[in-house]
């Protein structure tokens, strides 16, 4: 356990296991888009009381589910990186906040187009679904303008751990801000796959293949982007400088 | 398959029953979202790499010509 872990911790291991399973990823992200894209435009048929518009959900609705997924996961990056001083988790943590803070802003732009429609609102700042996403957007750009500002770079991982706590609360009062709060944004619709569901099973169907598309393009930006940070950081390693020449 | 196509002419998918456009600007919002996220990192890869090689071929010359 502990040989594994001090292995997986060491960024040249990382880089070249990832190399072997970048292709792979792609291949089934690719996949996963196309199809759940495709399905949405062109297969999913208009929503008994939304009409079209539940086209504007099944993306929305996999990018906000997806975008909570990035400060517990910055969380326990932080605190690998102070536990166990972790070089890669730190690098991971801090390549995760700017795709984070992309995976906000899908989250609220196309949640307020679809507010437009339904709602006739394009923005509420009563509602705490959508003061609470913005506020996990601001503090993604916390995180990263703390990286930019505070050159000691072990400053900056505590700095940024401790931001991650914070997010990882609000990620909570997200989820049930829908239930704690009588608020305009509707809570989850009832999951169901029989053909008498009110949404429909083809809609499940399209949001299950959208979030499972959207998990695989985190992995694979984020993997992508860690592969840069691990070049810039360990460039004076000999392995770096071998690669680097072969390139 | 292709009878479960929900449009029956192009004018139709484009229209979306008149959200037409709020649709289509998520979908291109989307496919941004996307491309961003996947051209930049790689573009930067190979940044980097063009950076760091310049670098090892001056600092080789140097140890060279000492």
């Amino acid at each position: 356990m502990w040989l594994w872990f001090s292995k997986l911790g060491s960024p040249k291991w990382f880089y070249e296991l990832s190399g072997r399973w970048l292709p792979w990823l792609i291949a089934a992200m690719t996949i996963f888009i196309t199809v759940g894209v495709i399905w949405g435009l062109l297969y999913l048929p208009p929503d008994y009381q939304q009409g079209y518009t539940s086209r504007i959900l099944i993306v929305h609705v996999a990018v906000a589910g997806t975008s909570l997924a990035f400060f517990p996961l910055m969380a326990v990056a932080g605190v690998i990186t102070m536990v166990w001083r972790m070089k890669l988790a730190d690098m991971v943590a801090k390549m995760a906040a700017p795709i984070g803070a992309w995976f906000s802003f899908l989250t609220l732009a196309t949640g307020s187009i679809w507010g437009s429609i339904s709602w006739g609102t394009w923005w509420e700042w009563t509602d705490a679904r959508l003061v609470t996403m913005l506020f996990q957007l601001f503090l993604l750009l916390g995180v990263i303008s703390l990286r930019s500002a505070l050159e000691d770079q072990d400053k900056a991982a505590k700095a940024c751990a401790l931001l991650s706590i914070v997010g990882l609360i609000n990620v909570v009062v997200i989820k049930y801000s829908v239930e704690w709060w009588n608020v305009l944004h509707q809570v989850a619709s009832p999951v169901s796959l029989s053909a008498d569901s009110p949404n429909g099973p083809q809609f499940w169907i399209a949001i299950a293949i959208m979030i499972v598309a959207m998990y695989l393009f985190l992995s694979v930006s984020l993997i992508l982007a860690t592969r840069n940070e691990i070049l810039q950081r360990e460039r004076r390693s000999q392995w770096v400088q071998d690669l680097v020449r072969q390139s | 398959m292709l009878e479960a196509i929900q449009f029956s002419s192009f004018s139709e998918f484009i229209h979306m029953g008149g959200y037409g456009f709020k649709i289509w600007s998520v979908y291109g919002l989307f496919a941004i979202f996307i491309a961003a996220n996947l051209l930049l990192p790689m573009r930067k890869r190979k940044q980097i790499l063009r950076e760091q090689k310049r670098r090892l071929t001056i600092n080789d010359e140097i140890s060279r010509n000492i």
